[in-house]
C-alpha cells in the first residue's frame, strides 16, 4: 500500500466539489470524501458528517474547509478540525498524493 | 385538499374561509365594477383561495435554472414557493415552508445549492422535496415516517416558450389550452426565432400601494391612459420635445378580450417598429413577417401590452415581464425581468436593458406614473361614500367581434373590453368552489 490506491484522475473532481469512494474501495470504516479546494489542491476526509448522516463529498469547497450541504457545519480540509456547531467532533483527515494528473489515497496514514 | 398531509384529529371549520357572494360586484355586461373588490379584505382571502390558487401562476423564466440546484423563491398568491431543477433536470416547485415549525427552507432570492435546510431547527429536504435530515430523529415516535413530511409540491409546473407556469390545481386545464388565442398574442414577443428568449440582469423589485389587479388590469385593457398619464414622457422621448406626431398619438388598433382573463392591445400600422434605435435596426421585421404573419408584425410585435390573467403581464416593446404579487388588498409587489432574443448580439441586448430600465423599472420614467396612478386609485376608496360608488368600464361596450385578422374577440384599441372580461372571469372563479373546498 505504499504507493497509495489510484482512485480518480485529478479531472474527475471539480475545484470547490468533492467526490465520495466507498469504503469498499478504501477498505475503511467509513467513505472518504475526496475534495478539491479552490486552489487546486485535493484533501481527503471521512466522508460522514459527525453532526447527522450527510455526505461531506455534497459539500461546499473553498478556502481550506469544507462545509456540510446538510446544517453548515464546517471541517478544515488539512486535520478535518470541526470548526463549529451543529457539529462538535472533528473528522479523520487521511493522506493525498497527485502524480501525472493522477490521485493516490493513503487510508488512515495522516496527511 | 388533495395535497396529501397527515392531518390527525385536526379539522377546520367552515367559518375559518367565510364566502362572499361577489355576483353582485362586477357587472361586465353593463361595465361597472364596485369598489369593494379592491379594499375589502375578506374578498382579498377568497381571492387567494379561488382566484389564486386554482389558476397558472408565473413562476420564472427557464433561462433562469442551467443545472440541478440552480434555484429561484417567488410566490404564488401569498405563498412562498422554490423552483428548482431536480437531479433529473426537471423544473419542480415546493411550498417553501418547513414541515416541521414552518419557517422557509430557502431564505436566498435564487442560487444554487445541494439541499432545503430549515434555519430553525434543521430538517433539510433535497431537491426532489424529500426530507432527508432531522437532527435528534431518535427522539421521535415509531409512527413517525419521513414520507410523509417532504416539502408539499406544486402538483403542476409546465411552460411556455421560457415561461414557466405552476398551479395549485391538481387537475387543471392544461397550460396552454387555458392561454388559448393568447398564445398567439404572447409568441409575438417570444417567439422571434427558433432560438427563444434569455433574461438580462436581476429581477427587479419593489413595493407599490394599491391593489395587485389594479395593475393588471391595466397592463390587460388600457391604452387610453397612454397619451394622458404619460404626456411629460412621451414629450421627453420625442425630437421635439412636444410629443409624438399627431399619427402616432392617434394611432388606431386593436384589443384582444380572452374568455379566461387574459387580454393584449396594441397599435396596428406597416411600419410599427421597436423604440430603441439598435434594437430597430437589428431587427429583421421582413423575417418575422414570415414567421409570425403580417398581422402579429404590423400588430402585437412591437408597441402594446398585455396580461396573463390573473397576474402576469408583459410589454414586447422592451421585453418587460413582471408580476404583480397580492400582499393584501392595498397593496402589491412587483417583480419584473427584462427578456431579450438569444440571438440578438451583446450591444443589441445592452440597448433593451437600458430601454427597459429608462422606461420601464422602478426608476423608469413610464412606470412611475403607472405607480402613481395605482397607488392614487388605492389611497382614496377606502372611503366609505367613495368605496360605494361604482367605477366606470363602459368604453367600447358592445365593440367585441371576430376581426377577421387577430384571434379571438377583439375591440378597439381604446376600449375596456379586456377589463369587462378580466372582471367576469373573477366573478366566476370566486363564485365558483375550488378544487380544495370539493365535498365541504
Amino acid at each position: 500500500m505504499t504507493d497509495g490506491i489510484r482512485v480518480a484522475a485529478l479531472d474527475d473532481i471539480t475545484e470547490g466539489e468533492g467526490i465520495a469512494i466507498a469504503k469498499a474501495i478504501t477498505g475503511t470504516d467509513d467513505d472518504i470524501a475526496l475534495l478539491r479546494d479552490t486552489d487546486g489542491s485535493v484533501w481527503a476526509l471521512d466522508d460522514t458528517c459527525t453532526h447527522e448522516d450527510a455526505s461531506l463529498a455534497d459539500g461546499w469547497v473553498e478556502d481550506g474547509y469544507v462545509e456540510c450541504p446538510l446544517h453548515s457545519s464546517k471541517f478544515c480540509l488539512k486535520n478535518g478540525e470541526v470548526q463549529g456547531l451543529p457539529a462538535t467532533r472533528s473528522t479523520c483527515p487521511h493522506r493525498v498524493e497527485v502524480r501525472d494528473g493522477e490521485v493516490y489515497l493513503f487510508p488512515n496514514q495522516a496527511p | 385538499m388533495t395535497i396529501e398531509t397527515p392531518r390527525g384529529a385536526l379539522r377546520r371549520p367552515a367559518e375559518l374561509a367565510p364566502t362572499i357572494d361577489v355576483r353582485g360586484l362586477v357587472d361586465s355586461e353593463g361595465g361597472l365594477v364596485d369598489r369593494a373588490v379592491f379594499t375589502d379584505q375578506q374578498i382579498y382571502r377568497q381571492e387567494l383561495r379561488r382566484v389564486f390558487a386554482p389558476s397558472w401562476l408565473f413562476l420564472a423564466h427557464t433561462d433562469q435554472f442551467h443545472k440541478p440546484g440552480d434555484f429561484f423563491t417567488t410566490y404564488m398568491g401569498e405563498d412562498p414557493v422554490i423552483v428548482t431543477l431536480d437531479r433529473n433536470r426537471r423544473v419542480r416547485a415546493y411550498l417553501n415552508s418547513c414541515r416541521h415549525r414552518g419557517a422557509r427552507v430557502c431564505r436566498a432570492d435564487y442560487g444554487a445549492t445541494r439541499n432545503f435546510t430549515c434555519t430553525y431547527h434543521g430538517w433539510s429536504y433535497d431537491l426532489e422535496g424529500k426530507l432527508v435530515s432531522v437532527p435528534n430523529k431518535a427522539g421521535y415516535p415509531e409512527s413517525f415516517d419521513t414520507g410523509e413530511w417532504g416539502l408539499v409540491e406544486v402538483p403542476n409546473v409546465d411552460s411556455y416558450l421560457g415561461l414557466i407556469f405552476g398551479t395549485w390545481n391538481p387537475a387543471p386545464v392544461p397550460l396552454r389550452e387555458s392561454l388559448g388565442d393568447m398564445a398567439w398574442y404572447m409568441d409575438a414577443m417570444l417567439d422571434h426565432d427558433d432560438q427563444g428568449t434569455v433574461v438580462v440582469g436581476g429581477v427587479h423589485k419593489w413595493v407599490l400601494e394599491g391593489n395587485w389587479k389594479l395593475a393588471a388590469e391595466q397592463f390587460a385593457t388600457d391604452w387610453y391612459h397612454v397619451n394622458m398619464s404619460h404626456a411629460s414622457a412621451l414629450m421627453l422621448l420625442s425630437p421635439t420635445g412636444k410629443g409624438p406626431k399627431d399619427e402616432i398619438v392617434h394611432r388606431t388598433g386593436r384589443q384582444y378580450a380572452s374568455p379566461n382573463g387574459h387580454g393584449a392591445g396594441f397599435p396596428v400600422h406597416p411600419k410599427n417598429r421597436f423604440d430603441a434605435k439598435t434594437v430597430h435596426q437589428w431587427t429583421d421585421y421582413a423575417a418575422l413577417r414570415e414567421r409570425l404573419g403580417d398581422a402579429r408584425v404590423e400588430g402585437p410585435l412591437t408597441n402594446g401590452h398585455a396580461t396573463v390573467f390573473p397576474n402576469f403581464s408583459y410589454l414586447p416593446v422592451n421585453g418587460s415581464i413582471r408580476i404583480w404579487h397580492p400582499k393584501g388588498p392595498d397593496r402589491m409587489e412587483v417583480w419584473a425581468w427584462t427578456i431579450v432574443d438569444k440571438s440578438m448580439p451583446p450591444q443589441v441586448r445592452e440597448a433593451q436593458r437600458l430601454y427597459n430600465l429608462r422606461t420601464f423599472g422602478p426608476s423608469g420614467i413610464f412606470e412611475q406614473d403607472d405607480g402613481e396612478n395605482w397607488s392614487e386609485v388605492q389611497a382614496v376608496s377606502h372611503g366609505f361614500v367613495t368605496n360605494s360608488v361604482p367605477l366606470n368600464y363602459q368604453m367600447g361596450l358592445g365593440s367585441e367581434r371576430d376581426d377577421g385578422r387577430h384571434p379571438g374577440s377583439t375591440s378597439e384599441l381604446y376600449s375596456d373590453a379586456a377589463g369587462r372580461t378580466f372582471y367576469a372571469r373573477w366573478r366566476e372563479l370566486m363564485t365558483t368552489p375550488a378544487w380544495h373546498e370539493e365535498g365541504k
